[in-house]
Order: structure tokens, then sequence, then C-alpha cells
């Protein structure tokens, strides 16, 4: 019943028990007028603004992955692949010699092109079978620009995680590249880096 | 629904620690200055007067002034907002409601706590103020709103310049944690 009104402390935040609060309240000399269970319940609420007020201030810059596998806007789709392949990435930032940044390919570019219309893993199984044999032959011979998502979406290193992840769900992308001020790839956000950062609580 | 209403009523957290032997040493004492001081003058100079010093609901606020003096509660936005407000809304509870005791008892506390919330001044002494102000006999319903300025507001004050001197004399101690 107590749990309804003073939950346990969610994923990700710091348990404190009423003993712990108690003896705290015991190295305080004189009579503090609030139970622990009040303590408790103000903790949990400032801690959590506290985590949002991080979540806002930290940047791209600090999540972000600096070793980005890319690829140029020439290279063959099926070393595209294997380098996404090798890397074990979803997705890889499509790069200039000088470094800007002109797409990005994914899983998802490979599927709308191979698949008979869903861009989704289990529709290019079935239009294999289907077909007794794959179909991934009519993009043999492309290079990585012809299949690449462009213009670009992309971030700087200044943008608050917030923002980030509102622009990872607006986009409905899973990844990201961060370019500095001349478009050139600096590193790339993906959904994993920004769990990583609310769970491990990055600092600013 | 009825079972998780019952269930409130187990209570859900612990009661706060016992303060050291110190502690409960150097708010008796300043529960016996403040409380002293008030009843001295009011033994001098009011005993034969119309007029009087030392009220009941002192004696709670010298509980929250000397013994929870972190309190919010016990601070003299608190003390002196409190017992002021209180003290008017009594006295016009009287005025208004004075034929029906029991109604003007009833609305003066609950418009006291009312006030004192809207005015961030919540001093539960207040409430007893303004109950004394209509069940304290005659001397005080002669008063009128003098009533608010003395006893309450004199009386408050001394105890406020107790608190201050007293508390702040204690290594351990300071008051008050915010004035206004």
């Amino acid at each position: 019943m107590s749990r309804e009104i003073a939950p346990d402390a969610g994923a990700g935040e710091f348990p404190l028990s009423d003993e712990d609060i108690y003896e705290a309240m015991k190295e305080i000399p004189g009579y503090l007028d609030i139970t622990p269970g009040s303590f408790r319940e103000l903790y949990r609420l400032a801690y959590r603004l506290a985590r949002q007020r991080l979540f806002q201030e930290v940047t791209a810059a600090r999540i972000m992955t600096r070793e980005v596998i890319a690829v140029g806007p020439d290279t063959p789709v099926a070393e595209v692949a294997e380098a996404m392949g090798r890397a074990g990435v979803s997705g890889v930032p499509v790069v200039e010699a000088d470094g800007r940044v002109v797409g990005v390919i994914s899983e998802r570019d490979f599927l709308r092109q191979m698949g008979s219309g869903e861009a989704n893993f289990m529709s290019l199984v079935a239009a294999c079978l289907r077909a007794r044999g794959c179909v991934a032959l009519p993009i043999r011979k492309k290079a990585a620009a012809e299949l690449m998502s462009a213009p670009a979406v992309t971030v700087h290193p200044e943008t608050t995680v917030r923002e980030v992840a509102e622009v990872l769900a607006a986009h409905r992308i899973n990844r990201v590249p961060v370019v500095d001020g001349g478009g050139r790839l600096v590193g790339i956000v993906s959904r994993g880096d920004l769990l990583k950062a609310l769970q491990g609580g990055v600092s600013p | 629904m009825i079972r998780a209403y019952w269930g409130k009523m187990r209570g859900t957290s612990i009661s706060p620690p016992r303060v050291d032997a110190l502690e409960i040493l150097f708010s008796g004492l300043g529960g016996f200055l403040g409380l002293g001081l008030v009843a001295f003058l009011e033994a001098q100079f009011f005993q034969e007067s119309d007029l009087l010093l030392l009220i009941a609901p002192f004696g709670a606020s010298a509980v929250l002034l000397y013994g929870a003096v972190k309190s919010p509660l016990a601070q003299p936005r608190n003390l002196v907002g409190g017992h002021l407000l209180s003290a008017a809304v009594g006295v016009t509870a009287l005025k208004l409601l004075g034929p029906h005791p029991a109604l003007a008892v009833a609305v003066a506390v609950s418009v006291s706590i009312m006030l004192m919330h809207a005015t961030r001044t919540l001093h539960p002494p207040g409430g007893a103020t303004a109950l004394v102000a209509i069940l304290g006999g005659p001397k005080i319903q002669n008063l009128g709103y003098l009533f608010v300025l003395m006893p309450v507001g004199a009386g408050v004050l001394l105890l406020l310049v107790v608190a201050l001197l007293f508390n702040n004399l204690i290594p351990r101690r300071r008051y008050p944690e915010f004035w206004w």
C-alpha cells in the first residue's frame, strides 16, 4: 500500500531507504520536521529534475562516437555492405574526400532498393523466397551515392542531447552524423549512445 | 478502493529520530527563557491593568521557536505573520459571529489556516490565537482589534527576540533560516 504513495526509485535512480535518511537525520543536530518518507519523495523528485537538467545541458559532443566508419560516394554498395557488416553497424555516413557528409546509408536504404515494397527485413526474406533466389542483383553495380538517403540529417557538436533525441524521433532514424561548421564529419550519435547517456548519467 | 482507503491509515514512514540530550536541554532552556520573560513582564506590569501580555498560544510558539529551530513553521515570517493574521481573523469572527460562538470558532480557525497558507506564514499556534480572541473571556473581548497588537504583537516580538539571542548563542544552532 505504501508503495503506491512513495514508489521505489525507478531504473537509474538512486535507491534511498527510510533507514538511510533516518541515520542521516541523526547526524544533523536539532529537530528536522520532515518524515523520512517525505524526504525520500522530495529527493526522488529533485533527482529527476536534476537528471532532466543534465539531459538538456549535455551536448552531442559528449556522447558521440568519434571513430566513425564512413564510406565515400563512389564506394560500391557491396563494399558498403561489407564495411557495415564488419563493424556491426546498421548505418554509415557517406563522406566526400574533404570530410563533408553528403548522405547516410542504412540497412533500410538497402532494404528499400532490394525488397518489393516495405523496407524491412522480413519483406526482403519473403521476396527472396518467392523469387527462388535473391533479388539483390538490381543494385549490385550501384555506388553508395545512388543508394544513400540525402541530404543527410546532421547535428552539431553543441546540439543538446535532448535535441538529438528529437531529431532521431522526428526523422525516424537511428543515428545522426555530427558535423562541424563546415559540414565535415566529427562523430556520430546512435540511439545506443543516447541510451547509454541516459543510464550512465553523463555529467555536463 | 475501500481497502486502499483504510490502508492509508496505516502510515507509510517512520518517526524522525530523537534529538540528542544536549538538544533536549537547549530546547527546554529556550522555552524557559522565552516564556519566562513574557510571564515576568506580565506579572510585573499587567497584573492590575486592562491589558495583558501572555496568552496560551505562546506556549505552542515556544515549542517551534526553541524546539524546532530549523522548521519553516518556526521562522520569523511565520511566527509574526501567522499570529497577527490569525488574531485579526479571530477578532473579526467575534465581531461578525459573536452570537454564535461555535460558528465563530470554526470560521476563525478555518479562515486563519487558509490565510496563513495563502501568505506563506503557516504557524500552527496562530490557530490557537484565533480561538483565544473568541474564547479568551471579557478582558480579551473588550480589547477589540487592540488584541492584534497587544498581547499578540508585543508577545510575539518578545519571543522572537529571545529566539534570536538565545539560539544564536549556541554553536550548533542558528536562527533564522530565513527572515522573509
